[in-house]
């Protein structure tokens, strides 16, 4: 039987950091499998609304997963259903791989007196590492990988904490184009699995569109659009960026157009664009 | 046989290594046998007496506080996501170090009770320190970050330690005691030290391995540790309280002893992984040897005179301190 709840709602939502939201009256719902990608232009709230709901900063509204209300639970229990997943930096101590996807687990350890993970953790460990291909590199000082393979380290920790609902800001941010197409296609195999759902801020508009299947379109901690991605109306962009996106959008596919057009003509680039 | 358990062991072998150096070298050489003879009550009396009454309760208590100052480095490093966070940085032994020289200057380190005062007033200086630290900060700062935990407790530091010359500059009377206990010792402690400072430890290792995940946890930062289901504010503050507590009833007995907090945790680290399942443990009995090796120098180098061991750790931890800070620079 379907729920009656939407899997994730945020209801009249504000969040900040002092007394005067920054992000203020945000209503949405997340049915699983959804991706949604909070677009706008940098200071309209997209990371204080992430951090809202991780729960991080006060906030004022609804805000429920599955029915339940997301303040009831304590901060584990908020860690086995939401995980949030940040642009890279640097780390200070030289974890293996293998340690730092099982601290993923955390959230679900016993609170025995000396808890640690049993057999089962570390099979999800084994499971998350291999199906992001980083089984051969589990024995290896995270400090000793390079910033697209921490990235998929720490996704794939994010991936064995097993939430429902996992939080991306700007997790791309710093990556070589390779492994930020990457980790969009490990997450959108992520949410195709049942009851999961993604919410995620990427500042490259394209990587956004590629992500996501909803956008929030935010303005001053406030919603302009909200809806299917194909339904956003370029000019909202345009309004919104202060810059006329569509133009520059078209611009850059001429580029890419004359690059591939002068590639295939003559088989290798002459020289770069 | 993987290389954590060939490591314990050779730290095992260290730490007996570094008890039977610390009992055996001296004025009076003492063989291992003749050690453990007088352990068991037998053998000659002099040597009994020396051994049980003089340089045993030296070693453990110096070997007790290098274990404490170790896991009080660790957790500190680890709470605060910052590879260069000791407990003497945070101010806990320039606190200590107030409160003692507070008992001095107003003679209260006569009799049966003066005995007690002066390291409950140690104890007391650094936790009453650590948390005017954490106040200022949280004032400062509300998310409690760790940097500005970090930088607050290290004026303090200095403000306290200022004090404290300041204290010695008008009261020369005092002035060479509150210099001698500024540089740490564990000459002539007797049994009190180990016997209050044991138990404390016992404890504070218990809830620290209890926490051992957690602490992994917040290596990563406090966004990461939030979303991994820790509250990295409240998490922080007590692992702090308990470090005060451990650290400062550590150097409320011996004076105050830099690096060995700084140096044991990352060699402990380098050797052991950065898990604080291995790491603390392993620390703590680095720790540990390292401070009696180094307090052997203290009473040996220069014999008759003693070196304080302050200085020996930090002559060794100095350039140790310059090469971690350096090569964190470096990446």
């Amino acid at each position: 039987m379907p729920s009656e709840h939407p899997m994730f709602r945020i209801d009249s939502f504000s969040c900040g950091y002092g007394k005067a939201p920054v992000v203020k009256d945000i209503s949405f719902t997340l049915s699983p499998g959804q991706r949604l990608a909070l677009l706008g232009p940098n200071g309209c709230g997209k990371t204080t609304l992430l951090r809202g709901i991780m729960g991080i900063l006060s906030s004022s509204g609804n805000i429920e997963l599955e029915g339940q209300n997301l303040r009831t639970m304590t901060i584990r229990e908020r860690g086995r259903n939401l995980a949030m997943l940040t642009q890279m930096h640097s780390v200070s101590f030289s974890y293996t791989v293998m340690e730092t996807v099982l601290l993923g687990r955390y959230p679900h350890l016993e609170s025995r007196l000396f808890s640690s993970p049993d057999a089962e953790d570390r099979r999800i460990a084994e499971e998350q590492l291999k199906k992001l291909g980083l089984w051969q590199e589990r024995d290896k000082p995270i400090t000793e990988l390079s910033g697209g393979q921490l990235q998929r380290v720490l996704l794939a920790r994010t991936f064995a904490q097993t939430p429902r609902l996992i939080l991306l800001d700007e997790p791309a941010n710093h990556l070589d184009l390779k492994y930020q197409v990457e980790l969009v296609e490990d997450l959108k195999k992520w949410t195709g699995e049942p009851g999961r759902a993604a919410i995620g801020v990427f500042h490259d508009l394209d990587l956004a569109f590629s992500f996501a299947d909803t956008v929030l379109l935010m303005d001053q901690g406030k919603t302009v659009f909200l809806g299917k991605t194909a339904d956003l109306e370029p000019e909202a962009l345009s309004r919104v960026f202060g810059i006329d996106v569509p133009g520059y959008m078209r611009k850059s596919r001429l580029r890419w157009e004359t690059l591939t057009n002068r590639e295939d003509q003559h088989g290798n680039l002459q020289k770069p664009l | 046989m993987n290389k954590y358990k060939r490591g314990a062991i050779l730290l095992g072998i260290l730490a007996v290594l570094s008890v039977l150096l610390g009992i055996g070298v001296g004025s009076v050489p003492i063989s291992p046998v003749q050690i453990l003879t007088a352990l068991t009550g037998r053998g000659d009396e002099g040597i009994r007496a020396l051994v049980l009454g003089l340089r045993l309760p030296r070693v453990a208590l110096a070997f007790l506080t290098g274990a404490a100052l170790s896991a009080g480095g660790t957790v500190m490093q680890s709470a605060l996501d910052n590879p260069l966070a000791s407990p003497f940085g945070l101010g806990v032994s320039a606190g200590a170090g107030l409160g003692a020289t507070a008992v001095m200057t107003a003679g209260l380190t006569g009799g049966l009770a003066g005995t007690f005062l002066l390291p409950a007033a140690g104890f007391t200086g650094g936790l009453v320190t650590v948390l005017l630290a954490l106040a200022l900060a949280k004032a400062f700062d509300k998310r409690l970050s760790s940097v500005t935990v970090v930088l607050t407790g290290m004026v303090i530091s200095l403000f306290f330690s200022a004090i404290m010359d300041l204290m010695a500059a008008m009261l020369p009377e005092y002035a060479q005691r509150i210099s001698l206990w500024q540089m740490g010792s564990f000459a002539a402690k007797g049994w009190r030290g180990p016997a209050v400072l044991c138990p404390v430890l016992i404890l504070c290792f218990i809830l620290f391995m209890r926490r051992a995940s957690m602490l992994d946890v917040m290596t990563f930062g406090d966004e990461q540790a939030q979303g991994m289901g820790v509250d990295p504010q409240r998490s922080r503050l007590g692992l702090i309280a308990l470090v005060a507590v451990l650290a400062g009833t550590a150097v409320s007995f011996s004076g105050i002893i830099g690096f060995v907090d700084l140096v044991a945790p990352h060699i402990a680290r380098r050797l052991f992984g950065a898990g604080h399942r291995r790491t603390l443990p392993a620390g703590m009995v680095l720790g540990g040897s390292f401070m009696v090796l180094c307090d052997l120098a203290a009473r040996t180098l220069a014999s008759p005179r003693e070196i304080p061991v302050g200085a020996v750790t930090a002559l060794l931890g100095a350039p140790f301190f310059l090469y971690v800070f350096f090569r964190k620079r470096r990446k």
